[in-house]
């Protein structure tokens, strides 16, 4: 009894002391799920980037900005930077925060939704270099500044099927008006409350649809199931090109210019050279609408893991 | 500790957030929080209820009944919620199969322990005494029977109000966990407020339920829960 | 400022056309995806699980052993411990893990704790109630025998006890497991991180069902486990 109870305690013990040792090291839940926190995982041994302080980059909470993390943190990390990835932190008011408190460096925005959710900018910028000026002049009053802006813009919109564009006579947002709260409205929970959202539709274009809250990814399942009619959705949507869906005009610009640049510490960039700068410039450089578009594709319809996309991207063009 | 000022301030205000008018109330989310739990409870107690009864009364089916009970405590709700929305898609009759599902097996399990248990001798003197085996379900074994069995029901009805909140998670809008999912709109002090909420909510339901447990256990039987503590040792969680 | 490379970028094929037909038909199970993202998604958060279970469990059975232990010398420990024990595990698990941030963060250690508190109760109760169902004579024999209560404790108590105290530890280990799902929204580790990122990635059958599927069998393995582990401590019972 005394020998069984002893072996007990043993096995309690090694149990707690292996426990112990799978906790220190650090797990890295690898670039494919939008993991809280993936180490450093292939970074360089050498290269510009080889001694200079580790950073830390963030992204927000939808399939497109997971690939833009990993795009970033591998191209970085090629060169040598020591790079860890905060995944999937939340909306642009929360990420931000997140950037405040310090617990990221940068993070992949876009220029009209900083201006809008962030700085609080009530007249819209006139072009897309406006929009990136304001944004970049707003970050650069609070220790932070945005590099170069990416070639894509991705602005949100309404979609919704064709079907039900065509039963309802639909072309234009306006067009909404008539259907009052029978047309159900999908979106992030965040839309709801945003000028560039559900608020921003109601005082330009009169709409008073019902909102009903989606998880990101969810808005085209919500489509075809019929719980939402009209769903906001993202001009590079992968599915937007396969036809079944209709985009419907905003000519009053709404949604604004949405190119993306990523979000860094002043400080940050001063400590790790210029090539820091130069090679995350030179990533934005190739981001064009139609790759994109591809990438997200490959994410959201063929199921690849985002990490695994930008790995293969950067390869393709020699930045991996 | 000045976030959970602005978590009660934020309750008192009943949920709403300055400068939006539109957003769901507390107490619109709590009512539907209950809704949804009451009729999940509602459904598995009508399906569970007697059959688990039942197959105590013939001693039938412990293999079953008990180790069911065991399967239960290993589902994870999110995952299960999870599943029934791939397989069916998002919407409330989805997320009350998952429920009810989730609801069932400790109401089962609990029932047919609770009967199963009874001392034999006193069903035998029932017996004796001409009752026929439908009487002494309803007059002798029900009644003795009834801190096990509500407390099956006091642990589902829990489960189903804690599950309820985390069907937010998986897409499905309509309850307190819809403000915990949406920190963007409701802020931190919103998140906090929701979590008191259901926290609130779930210690009150426990509460109510006890004291109607106890109003329901006969004057004879009504022992600081000594055999719950026993049952609860081997089997079901009987709190 | 130039803001396109010249000539645009080279976009590789990602597959190609043919490829993950399974995935983008969104079957209910892709055996490709499943082997393609084993060990960069499945096996990290089942790993993850297991550390995060093996830590609350252990720490949890300390704590709840000890304030049992306490609780059978000064009986009136019982009850503020029961009370206290008892709202911790009311609180649904959402509930707790977000009243835990602020103060401790999205970390690990907000998990953890919310956790632990799950395993209190039953663990508190089984092991107070199967230190109390020692049979009196078996303690009188033990007296009677010489040994002192720290000696009575250790060779006749706590093995009279252990099946109570494994029964707990099986339920608690369950029960975290299942919770340990939902705290991925905290420390983004576990197999609830798959389960979420399935639902939000266009409710993607394949990693939903594989992902709920390990954290069930997780949960029937570590009980079948405990169970044997009961059978060898505890031989007397077996005949039982």
């Amino acid at each position: 009894m005394r020998k069984t109870l002893t072996t007990a305690v043993a096995v309690l013990g090694l149990v707690l002391a292996l426990a112990a040792c799978g906790s220190s090291k650090k797990t890295t839940t690898g670039a494919s799920t939008p993991a809280k926190t993936s180490g450093a995982t292939t970074h360089a041994a050498s290269g510009p980037g080889a001694g200079k302080p580790a950073v830390t980059l963030g992204d927000k909470n939808f399939t497109e900005e997971y690939i833009l993390g990993s795009l970033y943190q591998q191209a970085l990390e090629a060169k040598g930077y020591k790079v860890a990835l905060k995944g999937n932190i939340g909306s642009s008011e929360l990420i931000y925060k997140a950037l405040q408190s310090g617990q990221i460096d940068g993070y992949p925005e876009y220029t009209g939704t900083l201006l809008t959710a962030i700085a609080n900018v009530t007249a819209p910028p006139k072009s897309a270099q406006a929009a990136y000026q304001q944004a970049k002049a707003f970050l650069e009053t609070h220790g932070y500044t945005m590099l170069n802006p990416t070639p894509f813009y991705d602005s949100d919109a309404i979609g919704t099927t064709k079907a039900y564009a065509t039963a309802h006579h639909l072309h234009t947002i306006a067009d909404l008006k008539a259907l009052g709260k029978s047309v159900k409205l999908g979106g992030l929970p965040e839309f709801r409350t945003r000028a560039q959202g559900l608020v921003g539709l109601k005082k330009d274009y009169g709409i008073d649809p019902t909102f009903v809250p989606l998880a990101s990814g969810l808005f085209y399942n919500a489509l075809d199931s019929g719980q939402v009619n009209v769903s906001d959705v993202f001009t590079t949507d992968p599915q937007l090109g396969s036809g079944k869906y209709v985009v419907l005009a905003d000519p009053k610009h709404e949604f604004g210019y949405q190119n993306v640049g990523l979000i860094i510490k002043k400080s940050v960039l001063a400590a790790e050279g210029p090539a820091f700068a130069q090679t995350v410039n030179a990533v934005s450089a190739l981001l064009t609408t139609k790759a994109i578009i591809a990438m997200n594709a490959a994410v959201a319809v063929s199921k690849q893991a985002p990490a695994a996309v930008a790995h293969q991207f950067l390869t393709a063009n020699g930045l991996g | 500790m000045h976030s959970f000022l602005e978590a009660f301030k934020f309750i008192g205000r009943n949920g709403q957030v300055p400068g939006d008018p539109a957003l769901p109330t507390l107490v619109h989310l709590t009512l539907e929080t209950l809704k949804i739990a009451g009729i999940g409870v509602a459904i598995s107690v009508a399906v569970a209820l007697p059959l688990g009864l039942w197959l105590g009364h013939i001693h039938k089916g412990s293999f079953v009944a008990i180790n069911l009970g065991n399967i239960w405590r290993a589902l994870p709700s999110l995952a299960v919620l999870a599943i029934g929305v791939a397989f069916l898609g998002i919407g409330l009759r989805n997320v009350e199969l998952a429920l009810v599902v989730l609801a069932i097996p400790p109401i089962i399990t609990n029932a047919y322990v609770a009967i199963d248990t009874i001392d034999r001798d006193v069903v035998d003197a029932a017996r004796g005494m001409g009752l026929t085996g439908w009487e002494v379900l309803r007059q002798v074994e029900l009644p003795l029977g009834v801190p096990l069995i509500f407390a099956g029901i006091r642990t589902a009805a829990l489960f189903v109000v804690s599950t309820t909140t985390i069907a937010a998670l998986t897409g499905y809008s309509g309850s307190l966990g819809d403000i915990i999912n949406n920190e963007t709109s409701y802020h931190l002090s919103g998140v906090l407020g929701a979590a008191i909420c259901i926290a609130g909510l779930a210690l009150v339901v426990e509460v109510l339920l006890g004291a109607v447990q106890r109003a329901l256990t006969p004057r004879g039987l009504r022992v600081t829960g000594a055999k719950e503590v026993q049952a609860g040792a081997t089997q079901i969680v009987t709190t | 400022m130039i803001w396109l490379a010249a000539g645009g970028p080279v976009i590789p094929t990602f597959g190609g056309r043919g490829a993950f037909a399974c995935e983008r038909a969104n079957r209910l199970f892709c055996s490709d995806w499943v082997s393609r993202n084993w060990s960069s998604v499945l096996w990290p958060a089942l790993r993850q699980h297991i550390v995060l279970t093996l830590i609350a469990v252990s720490i949890g059975f300390v704590i709840a052993t000890a304030l049992a232990l306490l609780a059978y010398r000064r009986g009136w420990l019982e009850r503020p411990v029961l009370i206290v024990t008892s709202i911790l595990y009311t609180i649904p698990s959402l509930a707790l893990f977000e009243l835990l941030e602020p103060s401790f963060g999205l970390t690990r250690t907000t998990a953890e704790i919310a956790l632990v508190s799950y395993t209190l109760l039953i663990m508190f109760r089984n092991t107070l109630t199967g230190l109390r169902e020692v049979p009196a004579e078996v303690r009188d024999a033990a007296i009677g025998m010489g040994m002192g209560p720290t000696q009575t404790l250790l060779r006749v108590e706590l093995p009279l006890a252990a099946p109570a105290i494994i029964a707990g530890l099986r339920i608690a280990t369950v029960t975290v497991i299942s919770l340990a799902t939902v705290a991925s929204l905290i420390d983004n580790a576990g197999l609830g991180v798959p389960i979420l990122t399935a639902i939000s990635n266009d409710v993607f059958k394949t990693e939903l069902i594989v992902a709920g599927a390990m954290a069930v069998g997780l949960a029937l393995a570590a009980d079948a486990l405990l169970v044997i582990a009961q059978r060898i401590l505890t031989p007397w019972t077996r005949a039982g």
